[in-house]
């Protein structure tokens, strides 16, 4: 049994910089959770404090029950995988590995099977005579895999270890973790700031920024109903477009008007809406740009726009567009359902129509920035 | 067109030859002017037909005259001295200096800054004032004039934590997430420090234990206060500077030069060897802001 | 002084834009000079804060403290003990022993001697036996300061050490009081090569510092405030006292028994900088040059020109000066040469002439510093990113735009400290005047001031004349000793902080 557990878990430095305010989080036996969020938000310093590298300023850290802030990084029952893969150098892999378990004392024997053992789920064995330097970068992120695996911790925490991958080899590592994670019948903690990699390998993720905890959820939890601005544009790509508006209500029914065009709020969000009777007024609007659809000229609800630039993504279209008062969105369109025609009409410069439903709608309020659905 | 184009072109390879030339004569003119010295050294040691000083390089008699002399005067036993004295203190100041360094590179504790601080503030004071207080005690202590040679070693190795800057810079370069990726290995600071740090710090250990041989061959103060006019006592920097002082120049020029080169052979010898490494420590952990 | 936007600065002309940085640095300096004062304040004030802190809040230690912690206000290592932990309370008390036993013993002499250094002098004694008066000793002044000094140090230590142990106990306290734990002596000693082997690692080092570095130094520093001089050696001719300023009023203003202290080191000083500043700055660009020139494209045998200059930084240092020295004599080889070419009549008075022998140290210097310099150099130009020079060139620069425009800056911002250190160290730069000169030629006005003074001495070799003299005044060596220590001090301080003002660090991230 190896959960996690963090109870108001502060980060302060001695020049009074709060990098990490009240974290706290509980984390289940053998789940994935990944903690995500820009450069600086204290995601990588959470994860150092769990395992022992930084001083916990306040708070407790508890590992399977135990309570860790006092215990050094050895005895807590952990191993990490670093962004820069720290290989020593001097060694060769099959040493790299063996590290710690020469520490340990083990016998060469048991030694030599484990090794072996993890070489060959990662497919390295044929490396383990060579030095780091000899090796690229994803054999060395292997490695890197092979030394925290033999040592059968409590604990995986993997520090932003796709990070130095070029892209279409980050994409193949991102699908061996995964299978790792299969094999490894342990509990993960991973680090990075790539939103991509949070939603196809977490079960749960947390969004962090500048410290505090945006949204504990799992992936469909913060995409359908991301909690704050923050979280609904950070996670999805492009981003969510976010349209200053208004909420009205009549009649008991809601609407919102973007551009002077009257929508309403049907379907759930409108039963949500009206579950918690949300006060009318200014809001935030969000809709994702898979939600936008192109509509044509006169259909209820077809706002006016000018396209400014088409980008030609493979499957589908990225239409950027912007509003008679500036305003810019993206609309996703598939390249199947259109018409030779209309592709052809999509050129800089012409005017086109989107719309979208009242089940898409995100609405934050401009102030506070929380969604009015919340809990 | 084509013309104008190849005139530019010849331009740039004309000028360009022209500055390289310029270059190579500068080149050469200044190996001749630095190793000139050595060269005159190294012939006026075979001067046979007079020992003091004159105004031409070239002997008219060759002979080893002055290097049998040298093994006959007091220069054997200031050269065993300080071979002596370069020898443990090349040891004993590497370990100390790189102590100091390794720490102060890679552990944060409450006064870092302020030591770190203070050093800096110490280097400001001549060095020499220290040596009056240092004569007096190491003569409490026995160890001057006859006894210079252990009194030196503990002055030069005691003081040497203060020269921790080079190797600092060098350890600094050495990522902090090794030591990070042994201690979560289970391995204990002590344990980083002797199987995974010292093996990646080769160059700099050997640019520490070659400038720590280096530098008791060139000491003249310190060597000179200590060893207070007894010639036993001596470095071959205090002995052979005696030699070229106007009671003895008369007879000691020549030694004097023969002297030099058998002092700057070994070192040198043992310099190119090392080269490599002294040129890394200078260019890598010197510069380092 | 008028203070121009970004945009507007940009405005102005190159010679407008030259005096507003040279006008803005000049008003800068009363600003730094005003913020120094003013951090100072706040640095005395924390001091005097946190001592306050300190002694509050080892009364309240006392009165929140269990027994235990009472009892080692004056036991110390009781509480420990008390607690389990022998080996640190062991420790504590040894110590407590060993420090009682030393001030009753022999620290109480020493400290009760330290205001007059010694009462009782060499004396006259009559001695029965040989029916004659012979020399009898008495107190000895330099061990009385030495040992008064150390004494000082260690009742330092011990106050030190006894709020430690306060400090254990009520940390010991709080541990138990939570419910957990106390390490074991096992688990300290293991600490020790763990997360406490920094400690391990510099108890050597910083005790030999604190041993041969800072205590000669506070030493030598109060020895500028006594009289201690080869006639005064405070053991045997006579004993020697506290002075109080006067060594320093006879070094820098004109009193003083007929000889005139002042002006020699005023005259002394301004060489010292001058020679520090040609010494630093020749070496630095000459040094600069001749790496650009080996490293350039298309010149060959790279690494041969380089060991030849190397080549040159392996010879011990102390045979070069000399012989380079001897060269230049009158009757050495450069004039032999000169002479037999026919280019001169009479040789040249290298040294015999105080201008001659100034430029002939700066230039000798050049020749031994260049292929160090030259080794920096080398390794800061090979990486400055090569994309900077392609990306230049495309837009026209030519080689000497080049240079003031990439590599100079880069070259400066890089080894800006080490400019710095460098020409501090070469105001103390004592073996080469020394070696090569000996301070000579002797600047006869000036000698009269102890030693022969000469017109190439550095403040340095003068503190050395001064100690090796006839009268050792070693007192006066003192003095200069702690004044180049200001100036230097001084100029360290005024660089540091008026660097960054003018320079910006982002601009080579």
């Amino acid at each position: 049994m190896a959960s996690v557990k963090l109870t108001k878990v502060k980060k302060i430095y001695d020049n009074k910089v709060v990098a990490v305010h009240d974290f706290d989080l509980d984390i289940k036996d053998k789940e994935f959770v990944v903690f995500v969020g820009p450069s600086g938000c204290g995601k990588s310093t959470t994860l150092r404090m769990i395992a022992g590298l930084e001083e916990i300023s306040d708070g407790t850290v508890e590992i399977d029950g135990e309570v860790v802030n006092d215990l050094q990084p050895k005895d807590r029952g952990i191993a990490m995988v670093f962004q820069n893969y720290a290989l020593y150098p001097h060694m060769t892999v099959y040493d790299n590995i063996a590290f710690s378990l020469r520490l340990q004392k083990l016998p060469e024997d048991v030694i030599y099977d484990k090794v072996t053992n993890a070489a060959e789920i990662l497919g390295i064995t044929e490396y383990l005579t060579r030095k780091p330097r000899a090796l690229s970068g994803g054999q060395r992120q292997r490695v890197a895999i092979g030394r925290a695996m033999v040592r059968d911790s409590k604990v995986f925490l993997m520090d932003e270890p796709l990070s130095n991958l070029d892209a279409k080899l980050r994409n193949q590592m991102r699908a061996e973790i995964i299978l790792l994670r299969q094999k490894l019948d342990t509990t993960f903690i991973y680090v990075t700031h790539d939103q991509t990699e949070a939603m196809t390998l977490g079960d749960r993720i947390v969004i962090m920024k500048d410290g505090f905890i945006m949204q504990v959820g799992t992936p469909t939890e913060v995409f359908e109903m991301p909690r704050n601005l923050f979280v609904a544009e950070f996670i999805g790509a492009p981003m969510m477009n976010i349209i200053k508006t208004e909420l009205l209500k009549e009649d008991g029914e809601y609407y919102v008007r973007p551009f002077g065009v009257k929508l309403p709020v049907d379907g759930v969000k409108g039963e949500r809406l009206k579950a918690k009777n949300a006060a009318p007024g200014e809001i935030l609007l969000g809709v994702r740009p898979e939600h936008m659809v192109l509509a044509k000229e006169g259909d209820a609800g077809a706002i006016p726009c000018r396209l400014e630039v088409n980008e030609m993504m493979g499957s589908e279209l990225h239409l950027h567009v912007y509003t008679e008062d500036e305003t810019r969105m993206i609309v996703r369109v598939p390249t199947v359902g259109l018409e030779t025609d209309q592709r052809e009409a999509l050129v800089a410069g012409a005017k086109l129509y989107v719309t979208f439903e009242g089940k898409v709608m995100h609405f934050f309020d401009p102030a506070s920035e929380e969604n009015l659905l919340n809990e | 067109m084509n013309e104008h184009n190849e005139k530019r072109h010849m331009g740039l390879k004309a000028s360009t030859r022209i500055s390289n030339t310029v270059i190579y004569i500068l080149l050469i003119l200044m190996s001749v002017i630095w190793l000139i010295p050595f060269i005159c050294i190294v012939l006026q040691s075979f001067r046979v037909e007079s020992t003091w000083q004159v105004g031409y390089v070239i002997p008219r008699q060759w002979g080893w005259d002055n290097y049998i002399a040298l093994w006959n005067s007091d220069f054997k036993r200031w050269y065993l001295n300080t071979f002596i004295i370069a020898l443990f203190t090349a040891a004993l100041q590497t370990v100390i200096v790189l102590c100091m360094s390794y720490t102060l590179s890679r552990f944060r504790f409450k006064m870092r800054a302020g030591l770190m601080r203070l050093m800096l503030i110490l280097g400001l004071f001549p060095n020499m004032l220290a040596m009056i207080v240092l004569y007096r005690v190491l003569k409490d202590l026995g160890l001057t004039q006859a006894n210079a040679v252990p009194g030196l070693i503990l002055v030069y190795v005691a003081s040497s934590g203060m020269g921790y800057y080079v190797s600092k810079g060098f350890f600094d370069t050495i990522p902090k997430s090794l030591d990070e990726a042994a201690r979560i290995d289970g391995a204990t600071r002590a344990q980083v420090l002797t199987k995974i740090i010292l093996p990646l710090a080769k160059p700099i250990v050997i640019y520490t234990i070659l400038t720590a041989f280096m530098a008791p061959w060139g000491d003249f103060v310190l060597a000179r206060y200590i060893s207070f006019g007894t010639s036993s006592g001596m470095n071959v920097a205090v002995g052979m500077y005696s030699w070229l002082q106007l009671d003895q120049i008369g007879q000691r020029y020549t030694m004097f030069c023969a002297g030099g080169v058998v002092v700057a052979i070994p070192v040198t010898i043992l310099f190119m060897c090392l080269q490599r490494y002294y040129v890394e420590g200078v260019t890598g952990g010197a510069v380092k802001g | 002084m008028k203070k121009y936007s970004d945009l507007e600065f940009l405005r102005l002309t190159r010679g407008q834009k030259i005096l507003y940085r040279l006008a803005s640095f000049f008003a800068a300096i009363p600003r730094t000079i005003g913020g120094w004062f003013v951090a100072l304040g706040r640095f005395i004030g924390n001091l005097f804060s946190s001592l306050g802190r300190g002694i509050a809040d080892l009364f309240v230690t006392f009165r929140d403290g269990d027994w235990k912690t009472k009892i080692s206000y004056l036991i110390m290592g009781f509480g420990s003990i008390a607690r389990g932990q022998v080996m640190r309370g062991l420790l504590f008390l040894l110590f407590e022993a060993v420090f009682i036993f030393y001030m009753v013993t022999s620290g109480g002499y020493w400290l009760s001697m330290l205001p007059s250094l010694g009462k009782v002098g060499p004396h006259e004694e009559y001695d029965v036996v040989l029916d004659a008066y012979t020399t009898a000793y008495g107190d000895n002044s330099f061990k009385i300061l030495l040992y008064g000094v150390l004494t000082i140090f260690f009742i330092i230590a011990f106050i030190y050490t006894w709020r430690a142990n306060i400090q254990q106990n009520k940390i010991s306290e709080q541990i138990l009081r939570s419910g957990k734990k106390l390490r074991s002596g096992k688990d300290d000693l293991r600490s020790l090569v763990d997360d406490q082997f920094h400690k391990t690692l510099l108890a050597l080092p910083l005790t030999g510092i604190l041993v041969f570095t800072v205590m000669p130094i506070i030493f030598m520093v109060l020895v500028a405030f006594t009289n201690y001089d080869g006639s005064h050696d405070g053991f045997n001719n006579a004993l020697f006292g506290w002075q109080g300023l006067a060594n320093f009023r006879t070094m820098l203003t004109w009193s003083g028994s007929g000889v005139n202290y002042s002006a020699t080191f005023g005259e002394i000083l301004t060489w010292t900088l001058i020679w520090a500043f040609f010494a630093t700055f020749t070496n630095y660009f000459l040094g600069m040059f001749v790496a650009m020139m080996i490293n350039k494209k298309g010149i060959h045998l790279k690494k041969l020109w380089r060991t030849i200059l190397v080549l040159t930084i392996a010879i011990p240092q102390f045979i070069s000066l000399l012989y380079v020295s001897k060269m230049f004599a009158k009757n050495g080889i450069v004039n032999g040469l000169l002479m037999d070419l026919g280019w001169i009549a009479q040789p040249l008075p290298f040294w015999e002439n105080p201008t001659w022998a100034r430029v002939t140290v700066i230039v000798i210097n050049i020749w031994i510093g260049i292929p160090y310099l030259m080794l920096i150099a080398t390794g800061i130009l090979m990486n400055i990113p090569a994309d900077l020079y392609e990306s230049s060139r495309i837009d026209g620069a030519n080689a000497w735009q080049q240079y003031t425009k990439i590599t100079l800056p880069y070259m400066l911002f890089i080894t800006g400290p080490y400019l710095l250190t460098s020409f501090t160290s070469n105001m103390n730069n004592f073996n080469v005047i020394y070696l090569l000169t000996g301070g000579a030629p002797t600047n006869a006005a000036a000698s009269g001031a102890a030693g022969s003074v000469g017109y190439t001495d550095l403040l340095i070799t003068w503190l050395f004349k001064i100690t090796m003299g006839a009268d050792s005044q070693y007192y006066l060596a003192s003095v200069i000793g702690i004044l180049v220590f200001l100036v230097v001090a001084a100029i360290t301080l005024v660089v540091y902080n008026v660097l960054p003002s003018i320079k910006n660090e982002e601009d080579f991230q």
